[in-house]
């Protein structure tokens, strides 16, 4: 044993310095390389005849700081981290020992230098931290204590620099630990654990971290937690906002008194708020399914909506209810996009019922306020044929008695005319004050016109009136009430033929009827150039028993047309000039105009 | 004499009616034809009363009625104002207001609604002419 003992160390001399595998070199007080192991050659090349600065670091020059130098001068060991070239000018990183060599005088001619090459760990060492620092999230590393040891880069930026101190009274401000701490609970399990916790930054603002803790090594008796805290204080935020706006949206669509329907991309109905159980008459709890909803609108309505890109609009529709029920609904669909994908459809319904109601009861209060006005218009007629009539008796009588044959004809023939006055009256007092509700149908406008052309041809050429119809462009069939408009018509011309017989001009006067399209609007016009109105007749026209004609007339031919273009959506103009001569224009814009009866 | 009356209606009947039955009462009675009567043609007519219709179709009675009370041969004239309209007695009182006229003194005027009994027109007459 003692001899192998002795043949060790008999190895250890003669050996050892050729096979450590640092490099070990030895220099002298020029810095000359006067001894280097087959490591050292092997990492740094060539060295025989070299000074060190020039093998190690590539260099002229003795190094600034020179290690080697303050050996020398004090004797003493060191260790410090070097950056060097190797034998193939790669950038190297070592540890180099220094030890001096001391001769028993005390000088110290050598040094003997061993370098460790930290080249690779120095590499992943700078790769770790820069992750640790890089990484999009805060990162801390706490002690058992729950002290913050470390904290990467984005960590100091949000927190400040916070290394030494309790993590509870760094972050929350308080002093002591916070009930259910990740931290803890991994320190006391050694697994990972999640939280969410609110915290202040070095501002003193509100931060909302998802927080995830892990034990930082393997071993069973780990000192350090690793915390990782992602920020989610704006995701939080946006979710929050989120949250507000579905709240209001569903809240507005369980109150609103339109029903709203949502489809899915599958078909399947996700929304059918209460009105809309209420207008389809839908019992609560039933399920809707997308076919059954696309039956009750109307008919395409939803493959419509499908293909359209815009909201499809129909004002005034109907739908059915579950049992049938037609109701009057303005109708509005539209596809849902988010982003690219197809989301499904939107309807919003509104029930036309309490409008239509409305428009019926204001028609019918217009109808009896203009029969209220009609009846105290018509006591004024009435009571100048009174007159007349007892005027036609007063004549016979008192011609009975005095034997006058010419008085009693005069008074038979006021009896007579004022007679048929009456019944005149009463017949157009009838017409306006029956109020028949038009019916409509889809005719040729131009045929209306023409008709009544032809109607008033040879009555105008007899009072030397030239009556012309006229046709700009194209004239498309319209639903009208025919008869009706025919009513209206009549009045007009027969106003018109009545204002050339006013005329006091030398020449024939002339009536033209003249139909066209402008602005999406069918328009008949009746111009004449007879006598024309002042200002103070051009007012009343419109007016109940308002008459230029004498006795001649009874005041509610304008007025009747006034209402009947009115139930055809439309309106009626008039423009005159005294002596120059009258235009009436009736203005049926198509979009307005009734439908007819069951289309929709 | 006889009296003259001068009757402004619209309706060619009732001025014959009114002028046959006042010529038969005694006076003498005359009606204007023209769709528009104008001051100059009711002073020619010298009247020393007038019935006059205010709703006429050619020009507003009341208007006539306005122009007679600031004409100096008419001004004094009786004028028995008449109408088949309800509310044509407020127009009248209106159109006196605006004339700013004191009901006590000036010549007799009245307003009287159609249909006109013929006893209480001829008591009218005669109350004014008086």
């Amino acid at each position: 044993m003692r001899d192998r003992i002795i043949d060790l160390k008999q190895w250890i001399e003669e050996n050892l310095f050729s096979a450590m595998p640092m490099s070990i070199a030895v220099i002298d007080r020029d810095f000359n390389l006067v001894l280097a192991n087959p490591a050292f050659e092997e990492k740094f090349g060539d060295w025989q005849g070299r000074k060190c600065f020039s093998v190690y670091k590539d260099r002229d020059a003795l190094c600034p700081h020179c290690k080697g130098g303050e050996a020398f001068k004090d004797g003493l060991p060191r260790v410090n981290e070097e950056e060097g070239f190797d034998r193939h000018g790669l950038l190297t990183r070592y540890i180099k020992h220094t030890i001096p060599f001391r001769e028993k005088d005390g000088s110290i001619p050598f040094l003997l230098e061993i370098s460790t090459d930290i080249t690779e760990t120095e590499r992943i060492r700078q790769e770790h931290q820069l992750l640790f620092d890089q990484v999009p999230c805060n990162i801390l590393i706490l002690d058992r204590d729950l002290r913050i040891v470390r904290g990467n880069r984005r960590f100091s930026e949000t927190f400040g620099e916070l290394d030494g101190r309790y993590c509870f009274e760094a972050f929350k401000r308080i002093d002591q630990e916070c009930v259910d701490c990740p931290a803890r609970q991994t320190l006391s399990d050694g697994r990972v654990h999640q939280a969410h916790s609110v915290v202040l930054d070095k501002a003193g603002k509100q931060v909302h971290l998802q927080v995830t803790t892990a034990p930082l090594g393997l071993e069973k008796d780990f000192q350090h937690v690793m915390e990782m805290a992602v920020d989610v204080t704006h995701t939080l935020k946006l979710e929050e906002s989120l949250q507000a706006a579905l709240a209001m949206s569903h809240a507005m669509i369980a109150t609103s008194l339109d029903a709203h329907m949502v489809v899915d991309g599958a078909g399947r109905v996700k929304i059918f708020n209460p009105a809309a159980r209420n207008l389809f008459n839908v019992p609560p709890g039933h399920p809707m399914t997308g076919e059954e909803l696309s039956s009750m609108l109307p008919e395409d309505f939803m493959s419509m909506v499908a293909r359209a890109t815009a909201p499809v609009s129909l004002s005034d529709t109907f739908i059915s209810t579950t049992d049938d029920e037609k109701i009057p609904v303005r109708l509005v669909g539209m596809r849902l996009i988010g982003g690219t994908r197809d989301m499904g459809m939107a309807f919003t319904a509104q029930d036309l019922r309490p409008y239509k109601k409305l428009e019926a009861e204001k028609l019918t209060a217009e109808r009896l306020a203009a029969v209220g006005q009609t009846v105290a218009g018509l006591a004024h007629g009435v009571k100048n044929l009174i007159m007349a009539l007892e005027g036609g008796l007063y004549m016979l009588n008192s011609g009975l008695k005095a034997g006058k044959a010419d008085r009693m004809a005069q008074g038979m023939d006021m009896l007579t005319r004022n007679t048929e006055r009456i019944s005149v009256f009463i017949k157009e007092f009838l017409s306006f004050s029956k109020g028949r509700s038009i019916r409509v149908k889809p005719v040729d406008p131009v045929g209306i016109a023409l008709e009544l052309v032809d109607l008033y041809k040879a009555r105008a050429g007899e009072l030397d009136i030239e009556l012309t119809h006229e046709k700009t462009g194209e004239v498309l069939p319209a639903d009208l009430d025919a008869e009706a408009m025919h009513e209206c018509l009549t009045n007009l011309m027969a106003n018109a033929i009545d204002a050339c017989r006013m005329s006091d001009k030398k020449d024939p006067c002339h009536v033209t009827m003249n139909t066209y399209e402008k602005d999406g609007a069918l328009v008949f016009e009746v111009s004449d150039d007879g006598c024309g109105m002042d200002y103070e007749i051009k007012k009343k026209v419109f007016t109940n028993f308002f008459t230029t004609k004498g006795s001649g007339g009874t005041g509610l031919g304008l007025l009747t047309t006034k209402k009947i273009i009115q139930e055809h959506g439309g309106r009626i103009e008039m423009e005159s000039e005294l002596g120059e001569g009258t235009i009436f224009r009736i203005i049926l814009p198509r979009d307005r105009l009734p439908k007819p009866e069951g289309r929709s | 004499m006889p009296r003259k009356i001068l009757i402004i209606d619209d309706e060619p009947d009732i001025c014959a009616y009114l002028a046959a039955a006042l010529e038969d009462a005694g006076y003498s009675a005359c009606a204007l034809k023209e769709e528009k009567p104008t001051l100059a043609s009711i002073a020619r007519e010298k009247p020393d009363l007038v019935i006059l219709d205010i709703m006429m179709p050619g020009r507003s009675g009341l208007s006539i009625y306005r122009e007679m009370r600031s004409a100096p041969g008419l001004a004094g004239v009786p004028i028995i104002l008449v109408s088949g309209i309800q509310n044509a007695r407020g127009l009248v009182e209106a159109e006196k207001k605006r004339l700013d006229k004191d009901p006590e003194k000036g010549p007799p005027e009245i307003f009287v609604e159609k249909p006109i009994l013929l006893p209480h027109l001829l008591s009218l007459v005669e109350s004014f002419l008086r």
